[in-house]
């Protein structure tokens, strides 16, 4: 019996090692899943956003949007939520396309920020316009929900 | 019973005191890294704005130009344009859960090949909460008024 007592120390050793290594690297996997998941749910939201911009579906805007947002428009005119949803239904615009290109998310918890290009496209006051320039987006998961807590445009200037 | 119920109220108030009084010293905190930013800025000082900034940082000027946080560093260390005085006016500091959203307009004035320059941009900072200290994650300017140039 003394004699085996250190080798079933050390077998229970090396299984309680293996133990806390899968459960180490099932956690690291399980974050990574999770962060592959909220990633794609935010690049869905910014699709669904410029989606919900074209139509002027202030609604469905709302949704996404955590009431204390901030958006920094790409003139740099600040606005609250409800003046952004205001804008967007404004009857003097008519976007025709809103695209984004080149977008990455990252994922810090709770919090994520997608990044990328904005291409607008349509007519305001009976003008056409294009424009193209650089955006930051930060969401918040609040239970259970991504929401936009704060938006910036940033027109490309050459 | 309404002892109780008094001391529970009066708990809760406390509470609630307490989180309000710890959420205002965190937006103060944010609100001197934001100063503590533009002074490391002005200094040219890309040390202490390293300290300032996460490692996966992201940084879009006033032009629309996409940086990292060693692009921009090496902007700050050699800038196209060399700012005197920058101040930021009307800020305000959102907190949610560990991350503070700061929105402010920020007043720069310097020198551009000889001439004197000003603009007005407003800029939306991200700050994530690591252990005990703020770090900038997202950081975005964009032009209220165009650059004028004097002699």
């Amino acid at each position: 019996m003394i004699t085996t007592k250190p080798v079933a120390r050390v077998v229970y050793s090396a299984f309680f090692l293996s133990l806390v290594v899968i459960i180490l690297v099932q956690s690291v996997m399980a974050q990574g899943d999770s962060d592959a998941a909220a990633q794609t749910k935010i690049i869905a939201l910014e699709h669904a956003w410029n989606l919900a911009e074209t139509n002027k579906d202030s609604k469905a805007l709302s949704a996404i949007l955590e009431d204390s947002m901030v958006y920094v428009d790409y003139d740099g005119t600040l606005r609250t939520k409800a003046e952004f949803l205001a804008r967007v239904k404004m009857s003097t615009t008519h976007p025709e396309q809103e695209v984004t290109e080149s977008m990455t998310t990252r994922v810090f918890g709770s919090t994520a920020v997608a990044t990328g290009i904005y291409v607008a496209k349509g007519v305001e006051n009976g003008k056409p316009y294009l424009r193209r320039g650089r955006f930051i987006d930060t969401w918040a998961l609040k239970n259970g929900t991504w929401l936009c807590v704060a938006s910036q445009a940033t027109p490309f200037i050459h | 019973m309404w002892k109780l119920a008094c001391v529970v109220l009066i708990s809760a108030c406390q509470l609630a005191a307490q989180s309000e009084s710890k959420s205002s010293i965190e937006q103060a905190r944010v609100m001197l890294l934001e100063n503590a930013w533009n002074q490391a800025v002005q200094a040219k000082d890309a040390r202490a704005l390293d300290t300032l900034l996460a490692a996966d940082m992201v940084y879009v000027e006033y032009d629309g130009t996409l940086m990292n946080k060693a692009e921009y560093l090496a902007s700050v260390r050699s800038p196209p344009l060399d700012p005197l005085r920058i101040v930021n006016e009307s800020m305000t500091v959102r907190l949610y859960d560990q991350v503070a959203v700061v929105n402010a307009v920020c007043r720069e004035n310097g020198l551009k090949n000889g001439k004197a320059y000003s603009f007005r941009e407003r800029f939306t900072d991200t700050w994530i909460r690591r252990g005990n200290t703020w770090e900038c994650i997202a950081s975005q300017s964009t032009l209220i008024s165009p650059m004028t140039l004097t002699k």
